[in-house]
């Protein structure tokens, strides 16, 4: 169990820029061992909370370090409107695809593919009262068109509004409240 | 950004710090410590209130670092997996000015619920 979540950890650190890694892998390494041997000796509860802690806390850490704008140590998330307000955003130049996400990408795509067959073979019928009503057509194209769709919608109202906020600043409406207020 | 402007104006940009940063320039102000120790030293200081994963821990190091508040602590026969930090001049600084903003405020906290004026 311990060599187990050892390994775990260390395939987390991967999601961190490498970097990072180099700087503060073998630490974060040597850290997280000194902590799991001491939680060794503690109950199931103290464990379990330690490594949904220990894990929360790599995964929170290697996306804020690869949407990290270096100089700009408040705006390392990625929805405050600051962050859009100050500058755009950058990306690390040495930030890369994890391969454990292409990994678990496939394999989810490989789960959604599979339900999508299994529910095409399934064929429903009302005992009793009438002949099967044969083959089921999964739902997945309305549900991605669907999807598409709104994703559409959503960049077309986002666009709008950029248009609507430049055009706005082209005409420099904002300068005159400015000038309303130092009145 | 380092902090060569230490006009409390510039220092004020980075306050107020969150609990974590300001529990672990605590644990630093005595003396140098390893990871593992502020880990420790946070835990005890807030009554195991506050735990730190390593991740979030060695992030606000390296923030810390970056911004020259904190400093690696060279020594002749530390590994890398036992890297020690310290507080900088101007760590030290920003963490008392923080200090003196609390204090401040717990001052006039505690004037407003005893019903004076400050």
């Amino acid at each position: 169990m311990i060599v187990l979540t050892f390994d775990f950890y260390r395939h987390l650190l991967d999601l961190y820029p490498a970097n990072y890694r180099d700087e503060f892998g073998e630490e974060m390494t040597a850290v997280f061992r000194d902590m799991q041997a001491e939680t060794a000796a503690k109950g199931t509860l103290a464990r379990s909370a330690f490594y949904i802690r220990e894990t929360a806390g790599a995964i929170v850490g290697a996306l804020r370090e690869h949407f990290r704008v270096p100089g700009r140590e408040e705006a390392w998330l990625l929805f405050p409107p600051k962050f859009f307000r100050n500058r755009r955003l950058t990306m690390h130049t040495e930030f890369r695809f994890p391969k454990a996400t292409a990994v678990l990408m496939a394999i989810i795509l490989a789960g959604v593919m599979a339900a999508i067959k299994m529910g095409e073979g399934i064929v429903a019928s009302v005992p009793h009262v009438s002949e099967p009503v044969g083959t089921i057509h999964p739902v997945h194209s309305v549900l991605l068109g669907g999807v598409v769709m709104m994703l559409a919608m959503f960049y077309a109202a986002g666009l709008i509004g950029w248009v609507i906020l430049f055009a706005m600043r082209r005409s420099g409406v904002h300068r005159l409240e400015t000038s309303g207020e130092s009145k | 950004m380092a902090l060569y402007d230490m006009s409390p104006e510039a220092i004020m940009k980075f306050l107020p710090l969150t609990e974590p940063v300001l529990l672990i320039l605590l644990s630093l102000a005595g003396q140098p410590r390893h990871g593992y120790s502020i880990l420790k030293d946070v835990e005890q200081m807030s009554d195991g209130r506050v735990m730190l994963s390593t991740g979030t821990l060695y992030g606000a190091l390296r923030r810390l670092l970056d911004e020259d508040w904190i400093e690696r602590v060279e020594e002749r026969e530390a590994s890398r997996g036992r890297q020690a930090y310290r507080l900088t001049a101007s760590g030290r600084k920003n963490l008392q000015f923080e200090i003196g903003r609390m204090k401040q405020l717990t001052r006039l906290a505690g004037l407003r619920t005893a019903g004076k004026q400050a």
